[in-house]
């Protein structure tokens, strides 16, 4: 069965509104709820694709060589993101307040690790024998250097701050850039990155909602929310910058990008 | 080395536990099955149930925190998959754990004093000598120590527990069932990558050789008190639930066994897992003195 004709979770039958706070924080940050989340959309799509009848390698797909290394490099990078993504998610799991939380989080380590694990196998199935040297060789020094702020944000033990870097700012950027990428990318790149955005839309939702109601009981905190925000925000264009260089397309790529994240941070409205 | 990792991928994990033995469970059991009615009828008994669920929340708990800590001192890919799944795995287990606690009737807003209350000292102990060095950054300590001690020791106590509830209450002997299956993953796990790090730092042997004393002794005392405090309900919970049948651990028939058999044959058991397990990875098992 294909993503487009699976049912996905059914939500008829879970009723929000039925429940108090704690229930329903219990409810939707559960195992269980996880996996009927993404059940539909993983279930017959090993490695977040359709497997097919021959091996990925060997189908034809309209990609140049030039196209093909500019896809290595922008693949690299996503490795980069990801591995800040599940290196943060995992240490917040050790800061999270409460029970959920660290629950939610430990569904979202095994999201990152299969998102770093499907961009690998895509660049393996590209003809990339060694990706930890490409990975390496390739990264985008400003990537680098905003995996490096999360983390230490993430190890100070800062809850508030770690939350917005990795689970509002980092999946903003990393939707953002995803969206934009999968309109011009190759058919099998586009289900991965469609499959990654699923998720990347439920952390994001984790972020929104407890950064809101954290900073609706603590407005004292938006402040220094604001200028963690605004510090990432110039690391956050300037990965852009170099990214849109490295797709298909012209300058218009960088500015969808950048617009879609800038909107996504101020539709939030949280800092 | 890569190809035993392979076969620790994300993918194969969705394969073998969402999507093969949890497959259209609840919370780790079958839907619609419910706590023995022996044990919610008697305050003894369920006492004596949340007393032991108890200790496997705070358990898991210290998995959760170590296997979350592991992730990023992994020094490759494949590792760091793993302990992902590892990291949702004992998640999971804390959550199936708590959720049995509120089967038992313990109320959501007295879930962290009922911990407090009922758990055992010894098995706080044990989690902060393994939590000490995941936060100091020692992998090859941190995965022994979580993945052989820790999840050696879960193995046992989890399969003792499921072949006692295996008649009488099927539904904790199915949450069980799930968890052991996982268990052996990360064990397994444990045991193929550690060896060749061990191989490669034999200076580090004496500091893990050490932790595991330490661990192993928190471990046995943490037996002796919990027997101790479940020896009065045990006939009272055998009366309850009448002849079942034998129930064999490990030679040991667990229907008709003395409070003390019983802490024995479990003691036996998990030594000597522990002596093959490390023997493995090429350490040797180290007796703690004084239990």
């Amino acid at each position: 069965m294909s993503e487009v004709d699976r049912p996905e979770f059914d939500s008829s039958e879970f009723d929000p509104h039925g429940m108090n706070p704690e229930d329903f924080l219990d409810e939707v940050h559960s195992f269980e709820f996880w996996f009927q989340a993404v059940e539909g959309y993983l279930t017959d799509n090993p490695y977040g694709h359709e497997s097919g009848d021959e091996p990925i390698s060997d189908r034809p797909d309209d990609l140049t060589e030039s196209d093909k290394d500019s896809l290595i490099t922008t693949l690299c990078n996503y490795c980069v993101g990801e591995t800040a993504a599940l290196e943060g998610a995992s240490g917040m799991i050790a800061i999270a307040p409460n029970r959920h939380s660290k629950i939610f989080l430990a569904t979202q380590v095994v999201d990152e690790a299969r998102h770093l694990e499907v961009f690998l196998r895509r660049l393996q199935d590209l003809g990339v024998t060694d990706p930890e040297g490409e990975i390496e060789r390739r990264a985008n020094p400003t990537l680098q250097v905003f995996k490096r702020r999360l983390l230490e944000l993430v190890k100070a033990g800062d809850w508030s701050a770690a939350l917005l870097a990795q689970n509002v700012i980092l999946e903003s950027m990393e939707h953002a850039a995803f969206l934009v990428h999968a309109t011009t990318a190759d058919p099998v790149t586009a289900q991965i990155l469609n499959g990654v955005m699923k998720d990347e839309r439920r952390h994001l939702g984790f972020g929104e909602n407890d950064l809101g109601r954290l900073l609706s009981e603590h407005p004292g905190n938006r402040r220094r929310l604001a200028d963690i925000r605004h510090e990432m925000d110039g690391l956050v264009l300037a990965v852009f910058s170099r990214a849109a260089d490295d797709l298909p397309g012209d300058a218009s790529m960088r500015e969808a990008m950048g617009r879609e994240y800038i909107e996504t941070m101020d539709r939030l409205g949280l800092v | 080395m890569a190809d035993f990792l392979n076969s620790y991928s994300i993918q194969r994990w969705l394969e073998l536990c969402p999507q093969g033995y949890l497959e259209d469970t609840v919370n780790g059991h079958q839907e619609g099955e419910t706590e023995a009615e022996s044990i919610l009828e008697d305050d003894d008994l369920r006492t004596a149930a949340i007393r032991s669920t108890v200790q496997l929340v705070v358990g898991e708990r210290a998995a959760l925190a170590a296997s979350s800590g592991l992730v990023n001192l992994a020094p490759d890919y494949p590792s760091k998959h793993f302990l992902a799944t590892q990291t949702l795995d004992e998640a999971r287990h804390v959550e199936i754990f708590t959720e049995r606690l509120y089967d038992l009737g313990v109320k959501r807003a007295d879930l962290e004093s009922t911990i407090d209350n009922f758990v055992n000292p010894h098995l706080v102990k044990f989690a902060e000598v393994l939590l000490e060095k995941i936060d100091s950054g020692d992998f090859i300590a941190g995965v022994v120590g979580q993945n052989i001690v820790l999840e050696g020791l879960a193995f046992s106590v989890f399969e003792m527990m499921e072949t006692t509830n295996r008649v009488p209450n099927p539904k904790f002997a199915h949450t069980l069932a799930g968890t052991i299956a996982d268990e052996r993953r990360h064990v397994g796990f444990g045991e193929n990558r550690i060896g060749s790090l061990i191989k490669e730092h034999p200076e580090k042997k004496p500091e893990v050789e050490q932790m595991q004393k330490d661990m192993a002794y928190h471990m046995l005392k943490t037996f002796s008190l919990s027997f101790e405090e479940g020896a009065d309900t045990v006939d009272k919970e055998r009366e309850a639930i009448g002849d079942v049948g034998e129930a064999n651990f490990h030679g040991t028939d667990l229907s008709s066994a003395s409070s003390q058999e019983m802490q024995a044959v479990l003691e036996a058991t998990v030594i000597s897992e522990f002596r093959t397990r490390l023997a493995r990875i090429g350490l040797e098992y180290q007796a703690p003195v004084g239990v």
